[in-house]
């Protein structure tokens, strides 16, 4: 490999729009952009709680029934389900389960781990909330 | 009798003239039977002596003829022509690379990484023939096949947004092939290969676009191997966290 | 493996983990608390879903430690591996301290709150 170059290169640079080209880039991104609605929901909840723990529980409550933040709410809870669909589909690609010969399917991890969120959300209300 | 006619709008790159790189129209006769290396190679027979690409063997196995194809990373060789909508075929070289002139890009820096994961067997101490062969049971094959059929035609380069905005990033093929090699029963090369494909900007790079695996043409599956290889370094780092002294 | 990328393989795993707690235990809360309460929705019909978990000592404050801390460490791990595909490359390794920063006091000041609420939760039961 000669080290020179008699003739310049041409580089093209990646615009900072790369992930509309391509519905699977934006797909990606969204799936990426769960994680804002994650954090600053979390986020949120943790000033709730210092609300709770200072005795301003009412100042709390009505921090949870503004309109806009039920708003953001929503759109967080969809914005955590995609992330949580996501998260199973590519669980199920790397570590399929070998049951004899066949390999689990991606899909199929999907359904098992929604039946399993469904469950788990189920558990959650009978045990800490309606109990 | 008119003759079907498919258009290929090739950008082309040719730095003893221009400056710039520019587009230009071929008109090619259009068969069923035709891929897009059969157009460039009409073309170059027939139109313009001067349009430069790389081929080989053209049955997909070689992996020197990746192009951008209407803005896909494609063998030029395994991509039919009526594949495509409408007549018109855009044929831009691999994304992601410099462009030395025409289709033909600059793959230093893929070359580089490969010979740096060391793509070969590596063992303490080799057995001599008279030992016979290295056995290994089906499932031990299992464990790394499908990354040994990687061809090295960097379409995943291509397709990699992360290696597109970081040059640095080893890429796809790189770690795959790094995997094949870890995982293969054989080898006994893996603290030599971990910290090449552990570093910061090895696999942890990688966000899981998975685009690499959607364009590789033989099915290595490499945003399997990239995680894969994360799960690896992630056990070692909690192993060695965990065991500092004792463990391998 | 050199130390730094032992340390980011490490800080891997645990973002892994978080990614199966916004995945399994967040919908949930987030329902819960964010949309069912002030909606009157099943089952929480304005009675204060916070509450009501935290009764139950151990149990509620373990899940509401874990679900908030792992999600809010999944989320910012997640959004600073984006911060080269956002164009912020060159403001990277700044954005990643302040990521890592608000973690941590994020973590800190939820298990203080908690704790402060049920402070007989570091006992055993």
């Amino acid at each position: 490999m000669s080290k020179e170059k008699p003739f310049p290169e041409y580089r093209r640079k990646l615009g900072p729009g790369w992930w509309l080209s391509n519905s699977h880039f934006t797909q990606y991104m969204i799936r990426e952009w769960t994680s804002f609605f994650v954090s600053v929901f979390s986020l949120i909840y943790i000033y709730e709680l210092s609300l709770f723990a200072s005795g301003a529980k009412n100042t709390a409550l009505a921090l949870m029934r503004n309109p806009g933040i039920i708003a953001f709410n929503l759109a967080a809870l969809v914005f955590t389900l995609y992330h949580a669909f996501t998260w199973f589909y590519l669980i199920g690609k790397v570590q399929p389960i070998k049951i004899g010969k066949t390999k689990s399917k991606p899909w199929q991890a999907l359904l098992v781990n929604i039946v399993l969120l469904l469950i788990i959300s189920y558990a959650v209300i009978q045990i800490l909330v309606l109990r | 009798m008119s003759q079907d006619i498919a258009t290929i709008r090739v950008t082309r790159y040719r730095p003893e003239k221009d400056g710039k790189p520019y587009s230009q129209d071929y008109k090619v006769p259009y068969r069923k039977d035709m891929v897009v290396l059969d157009a460039l190679n009409y073309i170059k027979a027939n139109l313009d002596g001067t349009l430069t690409y790389r081929w080989s063997c053209r049955m997909g196995v070689c992996g020197s003829c990746g192009a951008n194809v209407d803005g896909v990373p494609k063998l030029t060789c395994a991509s039919f022509l009526h594949e495509f909508k409408g007549r018109t075929i855009k044929v831009e070289p691999l994304t992601h690379f410099p462009v030395i002139k025409d289709l033909v890009v600059n793959m230093d820096d893929f070359m580089h990484k490969l010979v740096e994961i060391k793509p070969w067997i590596i063992r303490e101490k080799e057995s001599p023939p008279e030992e016979g062969e290295y056995r290994q049971s089906a499932e031990e094959l299992e464990r790394y096949a499908q990354f040994s059929s990687c061809i090295n035609c960097m379409l995943c380069y291509s397709a990699c947004p992360v290696y597109g905005l970081n040059e640095k990033f080893l890429g796809p093929a790189a770690t795959a092939l790094a995997y094949r090699y870890i995982e293969d029963s054989r080898d006994e090369g893996k603290d030599e290969r971990f910290p090449i494909v552990h570093e910061l900007e090895g696999v942890w790079e990688c966000t899981l676009v998975g685009e690499c695996s959607v364009v590789c043409p033989k099915g290595v599956d490499p945003m399997l191997a990239i995680q894969k290889t994360k799960i690896l370094g992630a056990t070692n780092a909690l192993k060695s966290l965990l065991m500092p002294r004792g463990g391998k | 493996m050199p130390k730094v990328a032992r340390l980011h393989a490490i800080l891997w795993g645990v973002f892994s983990m978080g990614g199966f707690i916004a995945a399994f235990l967040l919908p949930v809360l987030i329902y819960l608390v964010g949309i069912a309460y002030p909606l009157g929705l099943w089952p929480v019909a304005n009675a204060d879903p916070t509450s009501a978990i935290l009764n139950h000592h151990h149990i509620g404050t373990l899940f509401l430690f874990v679900t908030v801390a792992g999600s809010l460490y999944h989320g910012i791990f997640r959004f600073q591996s984006t911060l080269t595909e956002l164009g912020l490359a060159p403001a990277k390794r700044a954005l990643e301290a302040i990521g890592y920063l608000i973690i941590i006091i994020g973590i800190l000041v939820v298990a203080y709150y908690l704790l402060l609420l049920n402070p007989g939760v570091l006992s055993l039961p």
